[in-house]
Parts: C-alpha cells; structure tokens; sequence
C-alpha cells in the first residue's frame, strides 16, 4: 500500500551549517490494512518521512509509490488514497465541530449529498457526535483529537498517515483515542501509519519500524522485535522483599536486584526463566505476593537497536536539530 | 477551485465576526483617525485645486484605503496565526490549487475591508458629497479592486513569515508608507521632488485616485481622464502581481538537495 524505494532527502545547507542527510537510502513496504508505528529518536528522520509522504516536501531521490500511484509522479492521485492527521491541531478552534467538518468537505471537493451520507459514519464512533454545533476551543483535548480523526474520515481514505496524535493527551484519552482508532483501522480496513514515541502504543501494531539518523534499523512485529534481545526475567513481589531476596541468593547462588518490594532475578535466555519460576513457588510459595515472568518492552529493543543511553542521544540530538 | 477559496474565505469572515475586539477595533480606529486629523488639520490645510475642500473631506478616501490596508494587515496575521496553530498544514495537504488557498484569504480580508468600506460610505451625504448610481457602482468596484491589491500583497509578505512580530516589522515600514505616500494625508503636487516620484510610482496613489474621483467627477467624464485610466491600469496590475506572486510562493515546496558523493 505504501512502498518507499531507496528514498533520500538531504536539507540543502547555507553558509553557515553544511547540507544535512535526514533520510538516507531508506526502503520499505507496508501492506494493505497494516497498522504500522513508526518510532525512532528525535531526529531521526520520521518528521521528514512524514512531510515527504504527505506531499509537503520533495525528497532528493527515490520512489514512492502510494496504492499503485506514483507520488511524485501522479501526487493527486496518491494523496487522493490519503488522509492526515497532524501532531499539532489543524482544527480552526474558533469554528464550531461541525464548520470544521464542512469546510474539511470542501477542500476535498465533497458535494453536499455526498456530505449528509458521511458525515455520521465520520463522527458515529465518537463522543464528539453529540456536539456538533459547539466550537472546538469548548472540547477537551481528547475531543478535539476526535474532530481531527473524523475529519480525516470524511474522505474515505485508504491510508491514514498520523504523526504522534497522542501528544498532550492524558492516558485516559490517549487510550479511548487508540482504541477508537484501531477499531476503525479494522472495520474499514485502512492502512495506518503512525508516529510514535510512546512504545505502549507500538505493542498492539501489526508492524513496529525503527528509525535511527535516517535509516530503518528494524521493521517487524512487535513479538518478533520483543524475541530479538532474546532475554527475559523473573520478577517477584513479596512482603519481606530483604529476607527472601538474601535467602534466594543464598539458597540459589541467582544474581538479584531490588527495587521497593520488587525482586528481579538475573536475565536469561528466552524459555530459561520458567524453571526459576517453578522452583521459586516450589521453595517460596508462602512469602511470594505475585510472581512473573518479564518480557522485555519494546522500549528495551529501542534502546538496544539504537544503541544508546538517553544521554547520547540527547547529545546527538544537540548536535543534529531537526528542523 | 472557486468552491475551495469560497469557503475559506467564509471561514475566514466568519472568524472575523466571532471576535468583537476585531471588529470593534477595524472599524473604529481608521473613524476616529479620521475625525480626529481631519478636524485638527482642517483650519490649516489647503489642496491645490482644491480650495473648497476641508481636511475633513480631503482625508475622507484617504481613510476608506486605511480601512482595507488595515484589514489586509489582519487578515495577513491570520496566515502566520493558521500556521502557527496547525491549521494551514491542513490546507496544503489538501488536493486544492494553490490559486484557492490563496484567493480564500484574499476574498476573506476584501469582504471584511468590503462591508467596512460600505458602512463608512454612509458618511458621504454629510459631507456634502453625493453619489449617483453610476458613480457609487465605480467606486464599489474601486472598493472591491483596492481591497484584493492589498489583502494580496499583505498575503505575499506574511507567507514566509514565522512570527507576527516580525510581520508588524513589514507592516510599518513597508504598507504604512504605501499608505502615507498614496496622496490619502497631502496632496502629491506640493511634495517635494523626491517625495513626488515616490508617489508616482506608488500603486498605493493610483488607488487612491479611483477612490476619490467618483466623488467629484461623473463616469463618463472619468473614462475620458487619463489620468483615471492610468490609475485603474496601475491598480489592476498591482492587485495581479500581488495574487500571482503569492501563488508562486503558496507553490514552493521545500525540496531535499541531492546527495552529495
């Protein structure tokens, strides 16, 4: 649905600053009815990736194609598959739910019958489908998202392009917000792709793609990227974490650490922690509150992949600002 | 495409409506400019070739291209404002020419400098001014001409802006002296040389002409008047440089260099 080949943008530089690459030789392919979440550090070239495909800028080389459609080549034709949802609001706030609606209509050339016909299967799955006649500045951040995504909806699009549309939004809306959206992803069989910085929201993707100074690092299920560090964990909670942690090292010889009333036990290779488990409730039963094995987060993958700590990359992020 | 900019523009009055300091502030400030300097100056002032006329009445187009150079100005901030919200972004990457997005804005700002302008022109009478058919139909047309000439300029500088406080930079030293050298403060002929070929050359002067004419010259004698057909040839290239020059602009993408070896 989305095939990028070999796409490279390069910021043209001025007298002080050299010519800057954002998007480096990068390939790759989402399916049709995919949700695929797009991460990567700050400056990592996903902003860029996303005003490429949206049509806002031209890249330096290389092909995309969009639902069989040149981008480059045949853009209104692509874009006409496409609808976005940008970070910041693209919502007028002085105009009331439904004026944005309309006017979102008519930039997208929707006659007024097509309009009545779509207008309730843009807002149905919402809680905004009771305020049409308010301003958008009344809605709380979590509707004002909703306007957004339904506007998106109005024209029926095949893809949906969204750059971190969670941002600002308090957990209970983020999470209504996700769920509406992949509910929708499903029953309209829309591709999606997404940029995110919050690696809860990649664990429930089709596919996860890494970015990292322009080049994809990974593109995978999140399960398979998850198998990829290859490690996992037991993690125990009791009431007396200090006693039962000296006796496990003690009986056990098993490196552990301690955070509060949490015991985490060494690392080992996937399939190696169950038999700790086991021997752990066999020994301990009485003093274990709760007891698991640990996964590691997708956020763990991130940090092995780009391999950096926050730190370096907060230092590259000094030297590299994305524009 | 005239769907498109028809209801931006409409968004865009409909904006203006909404906030009553905007309003209030448009259409009062240029009345009380113009009651003010126009009472003060009256005992001082004399136009050559125009001894009969007060300051008053002398300042009395001048104001009217106030009133849509200043709508022009807001409605240029509205395009730094859309895109600081978010808004424009929408707009771009919608399948739309870049002419509408463009005109949108500009018809936007010329209805709000329109019906600003109609409610000044109420004033006329008690001046001692009087209007036929004909002549008020010359004169709306002025209106509506001047109005797009300046809303697409103020379009043409505003584009590229990323702060509105860089853009009352432009506005001050850039559209007010367009305004204060178009003949609407002092009369052209008395000026000193130098400030005589900046107002020659000014679009800004030429509108001014179509403003003030229709009040005291019949239509046809205007047609016969070169003068008012220069004035007229110089504000409709004016008004279409400025839409065509913010298209080329709305049209610029930001395009990667190539990849050095």
């Amino acid at each position: 649905m989305i095939d990028i080949q070999h796409l490279t943008h390069v910021y043209p530089g001025s007298r002080k600053l050299p010519p800057r690459t954002a998007i480096a030789d990068l390939t790759m392919a989402i399916g049709e009815g995919e949700f695929c979440i797009l991460t990567g550090p700050n400056g990592s070239g996903k902003s860029t990736l996303f005003r490429i495909l949206c049509g806002m800028a031209l890249p330096s080389a290389g092909r995309i194609r969009i639902g069989g459609h040149d981008l480059l080549a045949e853009p209104a034709k692509a874009r006409a598959q496409m609808a976005v949802v940008f970070q910041s609001p693209a919502v007028d706030k002085h105009l009331t739910v439904g004026e944005n609606l309309r006017l979102h209509a008519a930039l997208y050339g929707l006659s007024r019958s097509d309009l009545a016909g779509r207008m309730d299967e843009a807002v149905s799955w919402s809680d905004i489908r009771d305020r049409l006649q308010d301003k958008v500045e009344n809605l709380s951040g979590g509707m004002a998202r909703q306007v957004e995504l339904a506007k998106s909806l109005l024209t029926r699009p095949r893809i949906l392009l969204l750059d971190e549309p969670t941002t600002g939004l308090d957990p209970s809306s983020r999470r209504s917000f996700l769920s509406a959206l992949h509910k929708i992803q499903r029953e309209r069989r829309i591709t999606v792709l997404m940029t995110s910085h919050i690696f809860a929201e990649a664990e429930d993707a089709d596919r996860v793609a890494i970015m990292r100074k322009g080049e994809l690092l990974a593109l995978d299920k999140p399960q398979t990227l998850r198998a990829l560090l290859g490690r996992e964990m037991v993690v125990v909670q009791s009431r007396l974490p200090e006693q039962l942690e000296a006796r496990i090292r003690a009986d056990l010889k098993l490196h552990t650490r301690r955070h509060g009333d949490e015991i985490r036990l060494q690392e080992t290779d996937n399939g190696a922690s169950l038999p700790i488990l086991e021997e752990l409730l066999a020994r301990y039963r009485s003093d274990i509150d709760s007891i698991a094995i640990k996964q590691p987060a997708l956020e763990d993958v991130f940090i092995h992949l780009t391999g950096k700590t926050a730190a370096e990359i907060e230092r590259e992020n000094l030297e590299t600002v994305s524009p | 495409m005239m769907r498109v900019a028809f209801a931006l523009a409409v968004r865009e009055f409909v904006r203006f409506i909404r906030q009553p300091q905007r309003v209030v502030g448009t259409v009062a400030q240029p009345i009380l400019f113009w009651l003010f300097l126009g009472s003060g100056f009256s005992s001082s002032f004399r136009a050559p070739g125009m001894e009969q006329v007060s300051y008053l009445e002398y300042f009395y187009p001048g104001v009217m291209l106030m009133m849509m150079l200043f709508a022009s100005i807001f409605s240029s901030i509205t395009i730094i404002e859309d895109r600081d919200a978010g808004f424009l972004q929408s707009v771009l990457v919608a399948p739309v020419s870049r002419m509408a997005i463009v005109l949108g804005k500009v018809l936007g700002g010329t209805a709000i400098a329109m019906v600003q302008t109609l409610i000044f022109t109420i004033a006329a009478p008690f001046l001692g001014l009087h209007l036929g058919l004909a002549s008020l139909a010359l004169l709306i047309g002025a209106y509506l001409l001047t109005s797009v000439g300046f809303a697409a300029m103020g379009f043409y500088f505003a584009w590229g802006m990323r702060s509105s406080a860089g853009f009352h930079a432009v506005m001050m030293v850039f559209l007010m002296p367009l305004w204060m050298l178009s003949g609407a403060l002092f009369p052209i002929e008395r000026a000193p040389f130098w400030l005589h070929v900046l107002m020659t050359i000014n679009p800004v002067a030429h509108a001014l002409v179509l403003l003030r004419s229709p009040f005291y010259q019949a239509p046809e004698q205007l047609f016969g008047d070169s003068r008012y057909l220069i004035a007229l040839a110089v504000t409709v290239l004016w008004a279409a440089v400025c839409l065509l020059g913010s298209m080329a602009r709305v049209e610029k993408r930001d395009k990667g260099v190539a990849p050095s070896a």
